[in-house]
């Protein structure tokens, strides 16, 4: 059993870790289309229509898919007033009785996208734009990256208990 | 269960939720998405996660990340070394020199970026050090740099005043150019403050020694070079902007572009320090995105149960306020609400609520909007500095040398939070400070 939820840890943060890391160079990505954009009109006067749009698909995927690994590294920010004076294993005994909050959030928000992304099938849809691009893809990725939330955070409880009974898993 | 109730009772368990330590966007989130089943069944699911698409429609939003990669190039380029250096030498022998000089780098900064980190992290790795070693009185100096580091958001390029823009759908360049006097006029009293402190007790800020400072005229000028990058910056970025050649996400990626090659031109850039730029720029974008989402599904429920609208019939109808008095009531709110909700959350959730009841109030002044988003920015700055819950000051705690404590961090902010408060006040009474300068550029 042990053995069992190690390997599921080391694998879930792994994961995690990857799909982060090419999140993390999306920033570049956005950066060269806008130039593109900006160059594109102003010195060779061809104004293009779908910069400022792939960029917004593209920020969407920069976030979602930093989701996991802001998750996993503990980056998001805390109103740590009370928290931050807590010991260790009682920072992992709060975050444990509280995280139900985060897995219910998630779980609205994956039952909420598998339903958009089935709507989106079904019909075909496209934004309303001169691009006119499909959302699908990124609506497939949305409710990946959700779902690999949530199993960050079954990884996150894991390492709470392990905390509490003072071991270690990472 | 009445409408009221329902938003007293989730404005109540969402600051319950957030006192536990946890996340606060999930604390956000699991209010919002349970109030959704709670007022619509499951035929509410979706709300939450549609406001991903709310928030892909709101492309402004696209500045957010690149400016925050820039803050963490232009910290990391050298570029505020040699600035530093220069402000040292320049206004070294003036009483209180270092923490002057100090404010103007973080006015310089503030004008290359539209967060308050880059001047913090800036400010409490370069000038806090540099200062402590001389001398200066800690408090003092907390307070200088949390004080002048908050002014990145009012001094154009701002990524407070794109926000309120998207909510408030007011044009961006305008509320930019609308937080540039203000911004100085601020900073300009926090000048005076230091000079009339150091003035009254010298031990606070012990002149610089002559050694340290002589040096021949020619070598002093040529550190005024360090200014040009810094104006090359402003230029690409909020000029090339505010003159119509660029669009306000192009202008973040050329922003984002002319840091990257200073830092290249400094010798600063290697792939490491990418690697590592790029991974906090993930870590702080994904924290901000990820908050506004949940915060726009809390709007979205207060949307839904008529918010606004009990909102105008409790200060005008009940309370029988005249419009200044609401502006005012408005603007405590804000500040109290800062001081225990999360800043960015407090943007998203409450100025939808407040917008539109500003726009409908007669207060005799052309482009309302404009200055009302000036003065949100404004309390928007005294809530990054105020505890218990603010961004510059929980940034402070991570990166200021032990020898400041938690308690000269607290005790070192009041006198400018009073100083905010002032110009907040004098902007309210002499509108023009903040709309003088749009409307003339815009007339043109």
């Amino acid at each position: 059993m042990g053995g069992l939820i190690r390997g599921y840890v080391r694998w879930i943060d792994r994961l995690s870790d990857y799909v982060g890391y090419v999140a993390m160079y999306l920033i570049f990505a956005m950066v060269a289309v806008l130039l593109l954009d900006a160059v594109t009109r102003n010195v060779i006067q061809i104004p293009l229509h779908w910069p400022v749009e792939l960029t917004q698909f593209t920020l969407a995927a920069y976030y979602f898919m930093g989701g996991p690994i802001t998750l996993k590294n503990n980056d998001h920010v805390r109103m740590d007033l009370f928290y931050e004076n807590l010991s260790d294993k009682g920072k992992a005994r709060m975050d444990l009785l509280t995280i139900g909050c985060l897995m219910f959030y998630l779980m609205v928000m994956f039952i909420g996208s598998i339903s958009s992304l089935e709507y989106a099938i079904e019909t075909g849809e496209r934004r309303f734009s001169m691009w006119n691009p499909s959302v699908i893809p990124i609506k497939i990725l949305m409710v990946g990256c959700i779902g690999l939330m949530i199993l960050q955070t079954l990884s996150l409880i894991c390492k709470h208990v392990a905390t509490l009974r003072g071991a270690d898993l990472t | 269960m009445t409408d009221e109730f329902v938003a007293i009772f989730m404005f109540v368990s969402m600051l319950a939720l957030l006192s536990t330590g946890q996340r606060v966007f999930a604390a956000i989130g699991f209010v919002a998405s349970g109030a959704v089943l709670l007022l619509y069944g499951t035929g509410g699911v979706e709300i939450p996660f549609s406001q991903a698409f709310k928030l892909f429609n709101w492309f402004p939003m696209l500045t957010l990340p690149l400016f925050i990669y820039m803050g963490y190039v232009l910290s990391e380029s050298g570029i505020a070394d040699d600035l530093y250096r220069m402000l040292h030498i320049w206004f070294g022998r003036v009483r209180g020199g270092l923490a002057i000089g100090t404010i103007v780098l973080m006015v310089i900064i503030s004008a290359m970026n539209g967060l308050s980190v880059a001047g913090m992290a800036i400010g409490a790795t370069i000038a806090l050090p540099a200062m402590l070693k001389r001398g200066y009185d800690k408090v003092l100096i907390s307070g200088v740099v949390q004080g002048g580091s908050s002014l990145g958001i009012l001094v154009p390029p701002s990524v407070v005043l794109v926000l309120y823009g998207m909510i408030a759908r007011q044009p961006v360049s305008q509320l930019w150019l609308a937080g540039v006097f203000p911004g100085l006029l601020m900073a300009a009293m926090f000048i005076v403050y230091v000079m009339v402190r150091c003035r009254i007790n010298p031990a606070l800020a012990p002149v610089l020694s002559d050694e340290e400072l002589s040096m021949p005229l020619s070598e002093k000028l040529a550190l005024l070079r360090a200014g040009i990058i810094p104006f090359l910056i402003f230029f690409t970025m909020t000029g090339l902007f505010v003159m119509g050649y660029t669009s306000l996400v192009e202008s973040s990626a050329v922003g984002a572009t002319s840091a990257t090659i200073a830092a290249a031109w400094k010798r600063r850039l290697s792939f490491g320090m990418i690697h590592e730029t790029a991974r906090k720029t993930l870590a702080i974008s994904c924290m901000f995105l990820w908050l506004i989402l949940a915060a726009l599904a809390f709007g979205a429920v207060f949307d839904g149960i008529g918010a606004v609208r009990a909102i105008e019939s409790l200060f005008i109808t009940r309370w029988d306020l005249t419009p200044w008095q609401v502006i005012i009531m408005m603007q405590i709110s804000f500040i109290i609400m800062g001081m225990f909700l999360d800043d960015t959350a407090m943007l998203v959730i409450v100025a939808p609520l407040y917008i539109p009841l500003v726009k409908g109030l007669d207060l005799g002044i052309d482009n309302q909007l404009i200055w009302f988003g000036v003065l949100y920015t404004m309390t928007c700055q005294i809530a990054y500095i105020t505890p218990p819950f603010g961004y510059n000051l929980f940034l402070m705690r991570a990166l200021a040398p032990k020898e400041i404590g938690l308690l000269d961090i607290y005790r070192s902010i009041w006198p400018f939070v009073l100083m905010m408060a002032a110009t907040i006040a004098l902007v309210m009474i002499f509108p023009q400070i903040a709309l003088w300068l749009p409307e003339t550029v815009k007339a043109r």
